[in-house]
């Protein structure tokens, strides 16, 4: 193995299967957006000021993107990490004050029918600033200090982004943990994330059902006392069960807490939705069932391309942007939802791939940063389309209709591809 | 770095994880649930009705009745009415806000439950029928108010002013047939009575979809160019009624002005020629879209110019009954044309007394029809019933029975309406009831000479007339001549039934009902110049007033073309109002002449009120 690290890359050039994987994404976003907003029995029409036009204008704008990386120095990319964290940083705080309400969040530059939305590329600055971090000489995933500035790095954005009241961006940069874990983060505190979520989850559950909340703390206790019987000659396997059982407890109160007075009603609707609790909550259910209409619709080999109804007619919201794969869906059927999950997956893959055989840290973080925010977003989008996952306002990457998820999500994945090219 | 090389791996079980949970989740919905398919279309697809027009409607001499006219319903889409100006509404169309708000809330109910009915359409019927001027007014200021819409669709127009009860309205389609029946929707028109209800499955046509795309917010997005989905209206195939309406308006103007009925038969085919009540109403009342209020009206009016008299009243048929009494007493054997019978001024039996009114003594069959001797027919009865060959009364009273009800009487006949009566001959069951077990035939003696618990419709004696005239047959009496092109009727309109009196018999009754229009005739002075003329009167006890005037009769004796049943009710005497009513019919009949050799019984008969 050591040989590969000091290994010269002799064949400088962007991993061509990545590039290769990302132009048919796009290609298929711009068709299916092409389709979503256009009439039935049209005949082929296109026009620059609409979706598909401006769509193709971004994708135009990605290409110089592209070019500009392709032809940069890859050293500036190493060199300037801090510094396009800095600009990101100011440019999201900047929007809270001047930026123009979209659908209640605060997160927009308008620029002409044009805007830009500075949370996406905090997501490749905090990608980069992480990077560079945990790529510094010395610096290591281990002790409090360096773990405090990993965690600020992260969660700064995410707090500005969420005073911007854009949820789901600010969640989007829960993918950096996932980021961490490769580099030394232990494996319980992902599990104790899960061992929350459960018990948030169960807390809701029991507490729309109208049970009591006496037989959450029930199981909590009897599973700690079960550890505890068969570990009972190891006083600190002891003392740590009852350490997580009393917070387990504990936060379940805070969750009852945080569920009554922080979160708004339209998220409780939509987490009661997903959640089966509730059938219909000021049209939520309404938009999930069209939702999975569209995708139902499609059955094995699909509508036919520009045939699907659900989308073109507007039964299902967001269309083009959020909701883009209800077309892909409706119109290629599970046939066409195999070869994009194939090609969506494959780019993933393909990312781990490329993100093992990085030399530096700095390059490896980057990449897994780059598998995490796409992963991240793949799920949550596809997974609130069918029902999965509660509705949150993301996009799919390289494939939903606007400007800056394209720009951002292509400059992330091309400044990794652009670092892996010049791996030594 | 090293220590968490293996980390990768799991990484790529999330991805995979991922992708197959999802592509099950994914497959469970596209392959495994077939409801989504059908969700999507009926989202998508707006399948407006195209209404065919109703069938045209003919007498049997290809005179115009019935037509259509283009109407409107206003149509809304409760869910696109955001922000309408109900105001201006109300006041374009001459509304109470009121009723707007009410009619709002009737069709946002309608859209809901066919929505829930999964004709995900959203549309429902606001008001339907509109008038010229509500028309009018409405189409020009359109698209000030969003989600209304007015679609077309057809009504009745009527060419003539009578012929009311046989053609029937047309009425708003009822919730219970809306239950039954998938084909109509809320609001729909459909025939409520005469041939318009009992004929409708033709006569409404076949209905034809336009299906057009329609998005969210149901605007239309274009029509549908699959022809899977569309269908042109067929209209309904024209319609021919046996009906002589030149007859039908001439029995109704001579029957104005009084209360009862005619019908007439042609005796070859079972075709109605005419079918007249009075009091009616002019059937141009029921259209348009005052015909809901008009309805309620007529309803409610005590003349009862909706009941259709001619196959829901029932009358005692008096003494035109004795024809049916004397074929029956000859097949029994107990009848010959030279059987005499006295008459001392009525038929005495103890205490018992059926009077009769004077003539000579005795007389011979011929003549007791002639001359209509109710001793004779008292006598007549009791040779049927108390004949030795049956062992009691009840037996030879039985018998009887049995060959009145071949003649079609006692149970409805199947005319091609809605609602007919079958009139009543009481059973030995209900003779028990009525006058203990152990009755005798003295005490039914009634019933010889048509009264007592005996009732036929107007339309049953017209048939027993044609009956005689066909000497023993009848078709079911029909409206119905041809539909469309095929000329289609239903098969029982087309078949003979037989009575059970052989024809022979019924030559020695036509020669005594040739008769009665004869000098000594009980209707004599009403009958046809050069035509044979074969009839019978009769007079109805009526316990609530003035007996009702009864005449059946059937012409030419040779070749029989029309037979007829006229009832004027509380008319009395059967030679005074029916016999001649009869009369003029046939004469216009036959001779398509009104009264040519005696106008003043024509003027006389038009213009007399009998109440
Ligand atoms: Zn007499």
């Amino acid at each position: 193995m050591s040989n590969r690290y000091s290994s010269i890359n002799d064949n400088p050039q962007l991993d061509v299967l990545s590039v290769w994987l990302y132009a048919l994404l796009v290609l298929v976003g711009l068709l299916s957006i092409y389709s979503a907003t256009s009439e039935v029995n049209q005949t082929f029409q296109f026009s620059f000021s609409g979706p598909a036009g401006r769509q193709l204008i971004w994708i135009g704008g990605a290409v110089i993107i592209i070019l500009t990386i392709a032809f940069a120095n890859v050293a500036v990319i190493d060199y300037f990490a801090y510094g396009f964290y800095g600009v990101a940083i100011l440019l999201n705080i900047l929007v809270l004050f001047l930026g123009k309400e979209v659908s209640g969040a605060k997160s927009w530059f308008g620029i002409g029918s044009f805007g830009i939305q500075p949370s996406e590329f905090a997501k490749v600055a905090t990608a980069l600033a992480v990077a560079k971090y945990l790529g510094t000489y010395g610096v290591k995933f281990k002790g409090g200090k360096n773990v405090l500035y990993t965690l600020g790095i992260v969660i700064l954005p995410m707090l500005i982004i969420l005073l911007q009241n854009d949820t789901g961006s600010a969640l989007v940069f829960l993918s950096f943990f996932l980021v961490l874990y490769r580099e030394g983060l232990p494996g319980w505190i992902l599990l104790a994330a899960l061992w929350i979520g459960g018990i948030a989850i169960t807390w809701i559950v029991l507490s729309a059902k109208e049970i009591s909340l006496l037989w959450l703390h029930g199981v909590i206790w009897s599973l700690g006392a079960t550890v505890i019987w068969f570990s009972r000659k190891n006083r600190q396997i002891i003392i740590v069960t009852l350490l997580i059982a009393g917070i387990s407890s504990l936060f379940s109160a805070g969750v009852g807490f945080a569920w009554k007075k922080v979160l708004k009603d339209y998220q409780r609707d939509r987490i009661e939705l997903v959640l089966g609790l509730k059938q219909d909550v000021k049209g939520m259910g309404y938009n999930l069932e069209q939702s999975k209409i569209a995708i139902g619709a499609g059955k094995f080999v699909g509508r036919g391309y520009l045939k699907g109804t659900q989308t073109k007619m507007g039964f299902v919201p967001e269309q083009h942007t959020d909701f883009i794969f209800c077309t892909i869906a409706e119109e290629w059927g599970f046939m066409g939802v195999t070869v994009f999950f194939l090609l969506y997956t494959g780019l993933l893959w393909r990312l781990i791939i490329l993100a093992e055989r990085q030399s530096t840290v700095f390059g490896r973080v980057l990449g897994y940063s780059v598998l995490c925010i796409l992963f991240f977003h793949f799920s949550i989008n596809i997974g609130m389309t069918i029902g999965m996952v509660p509705v949150i306002g993301i996009p799919l990457p390289f494939v939903s209709f606007g400007g800056s998820s394209l720009w951002a999500f292509t400059l992330l994945l091309f400044t990794f591809l652009k670092v892996d090219e010049k791996r030594r | 770095m090293e220590l968490h090389r293996n980390r990768k791996f799991v990484y790529m079980g999330l991805v995979i994880l991922l992708a197959l949970v999802y592509s099950v989740r994914i497959f469970r919905l596209q392959v495994f649930d077939n409801t989504y398919e059908q969700k999507a279309i009926n989202n998508a697809l707006n399948k407006i009705p195209i209404y065919p027009d109703r069938s045209i409607v003919y007498d049997r001499n290809g005179k115009l009745l019935v037509h259509n006219i283009a109407v409107y319903d206003l149509i809304v889409f409760p869910a696109k009415t955001d922000g309408v100006d109900s105001v201006s509404f109300c006041k374009l169309m001459g509304m109470e806000p009121a009723e707007f708000t009410k009619r709002m809330a009737m069709a946002r109910e309608s859209s809901k439950k066919r929505q829930k009915n999964n004709v995900f359409n959203g549309s429902a019927i606001f008001m339907n029928n509109l008038s010229k001027e509500q028309y009018s007014a409405i189409q020009e200021n359109l698209y000030r108010f969003p989600g209304f819409t007015v679609e077309p669709k057809t009504d009745r127009i009527y060419a003539v002013k009578g012929g009311a009860h046989i053609l029937g309205y047309l009425g708003e389609v009822s919730k219970k047939t809306l239950a039954k029946d998938a084909y109509y929707r809320p609001g729909d028109l459909m025939g409520i009575t005469g041939i318009e209800n009992t004929y409708e499955n033709y006569i409404r046509g076949v209905r034809g979809v336009k299906t057009v795309w329609q998005d969210r917010t149901y605007t239309e997005r274009g029509e549908v160019t699959d022809n899977e989905f569309n269908s042109p209206a067929q209209a309904g195939p024209d319609f021919y009624t046996g009906i002589d309406f030149d007859l039908q308006e001439f029995g109704e103007s001579l029957l104005a002005n009084k209360r009862g009925s005619v019908v007439a038969i042609e005796p070859s085919t079972g075709e109605i020629l005419a079918l007249i009540n009075k009091p009616d109403y002019d059937p141009n009342l029921l259209v348009g879209p005052t015909r809901d209020k008009t309805i309620r009206q007529l309803l409610i009016d005590p003349k009862k110019p909706l009941y259709n008299r001619a196959i829901k009243g029932v009358y005692p048929p008096g003494s035109t009954f004795k024809t049916v009494m004397a074929l029956i007493a000859a097949q029994e054997g107990v009848l010959k044309p030279n059987t005499m019978h006295g008459c001392a001024g009525g038929y005495h039996l103890g205490s018992l007394t059926v009077g009769c009114h004077p003539h000579g003594s005795p007389l011979d069959l011929k003549n007791s029809i002639g001359i209509s001797c109710n001793a004779y027919y008292c006598q007549v009865f009791r040779d049927i019933i108390d004949n030795p060959k049956y062992n009691n009364v009840k037996a030879g009273y039985a018998a009887l029975e049995k060959h009145l009800r071949t003649f079609g009487l006692g149970s409805p006949l199947g005319v091609d309406l809605p609602g007919e009566s079958g009139g009543n001959v009481p059973t030995v069951k209900q003779l028990d009831r009525r006058h203990g077990k152990n009755w005798k035939s003295s005490m039914i003696i009634s019933l010889s000479i048509g009264q007592g618990e005996i009732l036929l419709t107007p339309l049953q004696m017209a048939n027993m007339a044609a009956i005689i005239a066909n000497k023993g047959w009848y078709i079911t009496p029909h409206l119905a001549k041809g539909i469309g092109s095929q000329k289609f009727i239903p098969e029982k309109y087309r078949k003979p039934q037989y009575v059970s009196v052989s024809e022979l018999y019924f030559n020695w009754i036509i020669e005594g009902m040739e008769l009665v229009t004869k000098p000594g005739g009980t209707a004599f002075g009403t009958g046809v110049d050069d035509i044979v003329v074969c009839s019978k009167t009769g007079t109805a006890q009526n316990p609530h007033g003035q007996d009702h005037s009864l005449f059946i009769a059937f012409a030419p004796k040779e070749n029989p073309k029309i037979a007829i049943a006229v009832i004027v009710e509380n008319g009395g005497y059967g030679a005074t109002w029916a016999a001649p009513i009869a009369n003029l019919m046939i004469e216009k009949y036959l001779k398509k002449q009104e009264a040519s050799s005696r106008p003043e019984l024509l003027e006389r008969m038009k213009n007399s009120a009998v109440q």
